[in-house]
């Protein structure tokens, strides 16, 4: 069993994962996530070019003719090119088509591998529907746990290890959001409706992490005589090996996924990872130390 | 000490040795579940083999259902006006429309369009197509985005044809109708009801024109008396009854042989033309065919790679019971790609009650039945287990991720028991006690984790559209079976295995040394 002092440096966790959460923020206010397709609402067309990808300039000259606003041409890499423009009629698509087809590239064989619209209704609803779902899911959440924990109301109150668990759950969310600030800001990486279903699945996993750790304080908390950081010191070592290898298996598995299971796939994986990762680690270095305070707060204020 | 058991078994070892029993009973139906094709060449190749003397039975290969994006197709949103139509009659006018927007897709000669009618949160009524495998998608939004046209025709003449039967020298004379459009149309249909004759209590249908359409129909029917008028909608005949006499007053009973079912069904699709529900697509998405493959195939390498990793790991760490939860997450793995299926009854009742059973056997051995929580959360997840065994779990992109994330996250369970039995044996109990305390011991975390992540999913399944859905349900199944399987199906591998080697091995278990 591992003995690490991390209740003792419980100041320094704190003050880490403050910082950032500060970051975050920060990134999250001045740059803001990359909204994707799902929420701005507009179109986007991916399309494959059997004899070579024409450049960026001619295909703008070719759809001059088609008037569609906000065209963003993005070639990909693959022989294909992405185009994005902001109506999302069944017209312009088609005109679109027809405009790319009168390229010379096009004569060589052109396919039309994706297409997706949006209608801008949509996207505001998508936009609105996210939000209340992470709040339902989040009070869920608080009540089991007030519920589960009902039995170990000393010292510390139990819906305040449910107030501890949303706390450590914020940190791990607004941490995750604001590397996809960052990201989206350098390496233009969207968020869209999967970016939301990462988060709820962290939500999920996080609290899940959290809720192990405290079970163990909860377990040895009737029959311990040392003091309640202690006893929450113990318990801590005492599941730490088992948190960490958790999140080693869920890595590797997404892992796996990350390296091949294409590039569709990647952004939503990589959120899972990144949020995942912040729930382990909020669970040992965030939520037992906040445990911690918490209970030294009550006895000073007595 | 012996207790005095109630139960069917004398002692300890044979109550261990139908648990095992069971638990290959789940392998085996969760293996030809997921793998039936597999087994079904093997069972080939043997016959073969032996030259007919070994037939085993075959077993009904099951298809995965693909969702859009990895099969190929398009889905498509639209968004029904309904605000010329009152609030009673919007729900049964979109049923009119889905089954319009069925029957045009049909003639386009795609096969088995899924289509869902349903309201948004700011209570616009949705309909959402899915076309799968769908080779020229803008003909289909062609056929889809007209509004559905009612149209009533009479008979322009009558043209004998014959038809010499086989070889017979008697021919067979047809009589074929020939139809002419008038200028009755939806427009001048006020509404259908369903109606019960007075007299004989068979169903009809009651058609009330307008006033023009009154004079139309009057004109119409003077003219036909005794000929058949047909009712057209979207150049399908859908009635054709023969006018018995010249109706006046704008109001038609249309009578004889239908069903109930019929009947509403002829309702429903006459106020479908006689009130079109203009359509706007609001939404597109469409996957070719091959980035749908190549997405299949990029997530099988994913999904083996991240089991052989996890494997890998599991072992590498905690040896022997590594190996043990291994094999644990092989069958986890089955059972599951077996739920994703549609089984059919007699496997879906053997998979169900061998698990229930399992699960009942442990839990009660280890005596670790802990309340009401535990019991109905139980009883809610053996009922979704029941539902989508027996229904298809449409498999996404991202429903594949979630089902690789639940391997990872299945592992779990085991890791909390067995860091337990680690901590047990390092207190000092013999290995026997150790391996029962660390399932008692770890339980609760197990519970208490899994149901939040449970219930998170549960979110996700209500609220969620076709991606968020498949997500939740994917990881929903993943999260209960593997609660269910870690527990059983480890213990009881672990606990035939409490043998004096492993006692004076304990390298194998992980640990310095165990007392006894």
């Amino acid at each position: 069993m591992v003995n690490y002092k991390i209740i003792k440096y419980r100041k320094l966790w704190l003050l880490i994962s403050a910082g950032m959460v500060v970051l975050s923020i920060m990134a999250l206010a001045i740059w803001g996530l990359r909204a994707g397709l799902d929420f701005t609402g507009g179109s986007l067309l991916e399309v494959k070019f059997a004899g070579g990808v024409p450049t960026v300039a001619q295909i703008q000259n070719n759809l001059n003719e088609a008037h569609v606003s906000s065209l963003v041409v993005q070639p990909t890499g693959n022989n294909s090119i992405i185009l994005r423009f902001q109506e999302t009629s069944q017209e312009k698509h088609l005109a679109v088509v027809a405009a790319l087809n009168k390229l010379e590239v096009a004569k060589a064989g052109m396919t039309e591998i994706r297409f997706e619209s949006i209608g801008a209704s949509v996207g505001a609803e998508l936009r609105s529907k996210s939000f209340w779902v992470m709040f339902l899911v989040l009070m869920v959440i608080i009540l089991y746990i007030s519920v589960a924990f009902s039995k170990v109301s000393k010292p510390v109150a139990s819906w305040k290890y449910g107030l501890i668990a949303v706390i450590a759950l914020f940190h791990d969310i607004i941490i995750t959001a604001g590397i996809f600030a960052i990201l989206g800001h350098y390496f233009a990486v969207e968020v869209n409706t999967p970016f939301v279903v990462a988060l709820l699945t962290v939500l999920g996993y996080s609290v899940h992490d959290t809720i192990v750790v405290f079970d163990r304080t909860r377990e040895n908390l009737p029959h311990s005589h040392d003091s309640f950081a202690e006893t929450v010191s113990h318990s801590l070592n005492q599941t730490f090996v088992r948190s960490v290898n958790t999140v080693i298996t869920v890595l590797l598995s997404l892992l796996a996924v990350l390296v091949f299971g294409g590039s569709s796939i990647r952004d939503f994986v990589l959120a899972l990872m990144v949020g995942i990762f912040c729930g382990a680690y909020s669970s040992l270095f965030v939520a037992s130390p906040l445990l911690v305070y918490f209970e030294q707060w009550q006895r000073a204020r007595k | 000490m012996q207790k005095q058991s109630k139960s069917l078994f004398s002692s300890k070892k044979t109550r261990l040795q139908f648990t095992l029993f069971l638990i290959l009973v789940f392998a085996i139906v969760s293996f030809l579940g997921s793998a039936g094709n597999y087994y079904n060449r093997f069972s080939d190749t043997l016959s073969r083999a032996t030259h007919d003397v070994v037939i085993l039975p075959k077993t009904k290969e099951i298809p995965f259902v693909l969702g859009l994006d990895l099969q190929g197709g398009t889905q498509l949103t639209y968004e029904a006006n309904v605000s010329n139509i009152p609030e009673a009659d919007r729900a049964s006018s979109l049923e009119g429309v889905r089954d319009v927007i069925e029957r045009r897709v049909n003639s386009t000669g795609v096969s088995e369009p899924v289509i869902q009618v349903n309201r948004s949160i700011s209570g616009d009524y949705r309909v959402i197509v899915e076309l799968a495998g769908v080779k020229n998608v803008n003909e289909a939004i062609k056929m889809i985005g007209e509004t559905p046209l009612l149209e009533f025709k009479e008979t322009a003449a009558l043209s004998a044809t014959t038809t010499k039967v086989g070889t017979s020298t008697n021919a067979a004379a047809e009589t074929q109708l020939v139809w002419k459009n008038t200028e009755l149309t939806g427009k001048n249909l006020k509404n259908a009801t369903l109606k019960f004759n007075p007299n004989d209590g068979t169903p009809e249908v009651a058609l009330k024109f307008d006033a023009e359409g009154s004079k139309m129909f009057e004109d119409i029917t003077g003219r036909n008396v005794n000929k058949q008028v047909a009712i057209v909608l979207d150049n399908y005949t859908i009635s054709a009854p023969t006018v018995s006499q010249k109706i006046s007053g704008g109001e038609a009973v249309i009578s004889g042989k239908f069903t109930v079912t019929e009947a509403k069904l002829l309702v429903q699709r006459l106020n479908t033309g006689a009130l079109p529900v203009p359509i706007n697509l609001i939404g597109q998405q469409t996957v070719e065919a091959s980035l749908g493959q190549q997405s299949i195939d990029n997530s099988f390498k994913a999904g083996i790679v991240g089991f052989l990793l996890v494997a890998l790991f599991m072992i590498l760490y905690y040896r022997f019971p590594g190996l043990v939860s291994v094999i644990c997450l092989g069958i986890y793995v089955m059972a599951v790609l077996a739920i994703f299926k549609v089984m059919p009854w007699w496997m879906t009742w053997v998979f169900l009650l061998s698990l229930f059973a399992l699960f009942i056997s442990v839990f009660r051995e280890l005596k670790i039945f802990d309340g009401i929580l535990s019991a109905a959360m139980f009883i809610i997840v053996f009922i979704f287990l029941g539902y989508y065994a027996h229904t298809s779990v449409t498999l996404t992109l991202a429903g594949i991720t979630g089902f690789i994330l639940s391997i990872g996250m299945a592992v779990d369970a085991n890791i909390l028991i067995f860091e337990r039995m680690k901590e047990e044996l390092r207190n000092g109990k013999p290995l026997d006690v150790a391996i029962d305390d660390g399932f008692k011991r770890a339980w609760p975390s197990i519970r208490d984790g899994n149901t939040t992540t449970i219930l998170a999913c549960f979110v996700l399944m209500s609220f969620g559209t076709g991606l968020v859905k498949g997500f939740g349900a994917t990881l929903f199944l993943g999260v209960s079976i593997s609660m269910l399987s870690s527990i059983v199906i480890t213990s009881s591998l672990m606990r035939i295995f409490v043998g004096k080697f492993l006692a004076r091995h304990p390298w194998w278990l992980g640990v310095k040394k165990i007392n006894n």
